[in-house]
């Protein structure tokens, strides 16, 4: 024999166990549903936001980086274009200095030819005044041991002025 | 036919035999549709890929935190588990008419209890923020004379929840059962006279279904929005948030 | 069938049919309301989901008296407690 409750009926029992059931589920989807999605957002926004500053970093240092670099490029630039500058003014002043010790050596040894060649003359000079000295001499003895004319004599001196200026 | 209550399924022999209706029987079964719902949307979860389950789980989460963030304020985002487990246990109860059981929120008692929870929250929080002297001389604001039209007032909240929620489940049941009766009657008529198999009613065969659509997913799926919603928005009242005033 | 219990079940007839006529109420109610906000889409046409849930929302509130007065009819008819 089916028993029917009336179709509008105050029962407590049924309101008992609907409050139970409706404890059960809001322990289950605050367990099983809503903690899971809520640590996953959070997980989420901080995985996001460490990510974001990950990058944020990564670019801060590439800037960084890329700023050194340009500068280490323009100050080398600038060191090479210094260094050339230095070398061509040391170069030309090594030229002009090394052209000027030239010009100071030839002209000394120009001097110091002209020098040599004076005291050679005067060398020259004195040996011929004693040569003239001994000729003279000789020619006085040969002229004692002979008595000589006046045209010896003067032969004698047209010889030996022909001789020394033979010599000479 | 005979429109009829829940049937009294068996009782249990304590404290002078609880009856068991199909109504609780229905009710555990949707606790544990919902609890094996849940569980397998809750499970897995990663935060750079999600599968398609998973963004089925956030968009449910989150569509529920946004409803009780914009309705009742941040500082009652707790409610989110019980307002969830109202709206998922009244849309399911009232869909159990597709699968041939009696709907639990079709029975007067589960609207009611809904109705009372509701009640206490709000009676609750009235006495939490005023206080007992408090809440009591709300009552007789703003004149004296206006005690039994508050109190009526106030009394009136939960009842016109509980029947709202009650006699729109319970009068689509009614009206299934009637129209199943007058389709099996029309079919007699019409296909009655056909030998062997006149006695069966063939009428009874897709018109409901039609009727089902409405009745059943249309009529369910707004009744148990209403009913959070207004649990919400009563208890968002009687719970607001403490004016930043220093 | 006695006397009184014929009274009775004809008078619960009765009374079901003219507790019904509480039907008026959100009929027209809930025809007002749907204007409303037929009016506001056209005034503002990207609000239509909005308005229309937010009248959904309000016709099944100012629904409930015209269900109460179901619930009394169908109490009448099916579940008599006077019988």
């Amino acid at each position: 024999m089916e028993r029917f409750q009336e179709f509008v009926a105050i029962a407590p029992w049924t309101m008992i166990f609907t409050w139970v059931n409706l404890l059960i589920l809001v322990l289950v989807m605050k367990k099983l549903l809503f903690k899971p999605v809520m640590n996953m957002f959070a997980q989420r926004e901080q995985e996001v936001g460490s990510m974001y500053e990950k990058a944020e970093t990564a670019q801060k240092n590439a800037e960084e980086m890329e700023s050194e670099y340009t500068e280490k490029l323009s100050a080398a630039k600038e060191e090479a274009s210094r260094i050339m500058k230095d070398a061509t003014h040391e170069a030309t002043l090594r030229g002009e200095q090394i052209v000027s010790e030239a010009q100071q050596k030839a002209s000394a040894i120009v001097t110091k030819a002209q020098k040599e060649i004076e005291r050679e003359k005067e060398a020259a000079v004195k040996e011929i005044k004693e040569d003239i000295a001994s000729i003279a001499v000789d020619i006085a003895g040969k002229v004692i041991e002979k008595d000589l004319t006046a045209k010896d004599h003067e032969r004698l001196l047209e010889e030996f002025i022909e001789s020394s200026g033979e010599e000479k | 036919m005979n429109v009829r209550g829940p049937k009294i399924l068996f009782e249990i022999p304590v404290l002078g035999g609880i009856p068991i209706t199909e109504t609780i029987l229905n009710g555990w079964i949707v606790v544990a549709v919902v609890t094996i719902f849940c569980f397998i949307l809750g499970r897995n979860l990663s935060t750079r890929n999600p599968s398609k389950r998973q963004m089925l789980a956030e968009k449910a989460v989150t569509m529920l935190r946004d409803l009780v963030k914009t309705t009742m304020g941040e500082h009652n985002l707790f409610f989110l588990p019980y307002v969830g487990a109202l709206f998922s246990y009244s849309i399911l109860s009232s869909m159990m008419g597709i699968f041939g059981l009696r709907a639990p929120t079709g029975d007067i008692n589960t609207t009611v209890a809904f109705a009372l929870i509701a009640f206490f929250l709000i009676q609750f929080y009235g006495i939490k923020n005023n206080g007992l002297g408090g809440w009591l001389k709300g009552f007789i604001e703003p004149v004296p004379f206006m005690l039994p039209l508050n109190l009526v007032g106030e009394l009136a909240n939960p009842i016109s929840m509980a029947f709202r929620h009650f006699g729109n489940i319970a009068s689509g049941i009614v009206i299934t059962i009637l129209i199943y009766g007058a389709l099996a009657g029309l079919s007699r008529i019409v296909l009655g006279w056909i030998p062997v198999i006149g006695s069966i009613p063939f009428l009874q065969v897709g018109i409901p279904a039609f009727l089902s659509l409405y009745f059943d997913l249309f009529s369910s799926f707004l009744q148990a929005y209403i009913i959070s919603m207004l649990t919400m928005v009563y208890v968002g009242n009687a719970n607001e948030a403490p004016s930043v005033s220093e | 069938m006695e006397m009184t219990e014929a009274i009775v079940k004809a008078a619960s007839a009765i009374g079901a049919g003219i507790a019904m006529i509480a039907g008026i109420g959100p009929g027209i109610g809930q025809g007002y309301a749907a204007g409303k906000a037929a009016e506001a889409v056209g005034r503002q046409p990207e609000a239509k989901g909005e308005v229309t849930s937010t009248m959904l929302f309000g016709c099944a509130v100012a629904e409930s008296t015209g269900i109460y007065s179901l619930v009394v009819a169908m109490i009448l008819l099916f579940a008599n407690p006077l019988i």
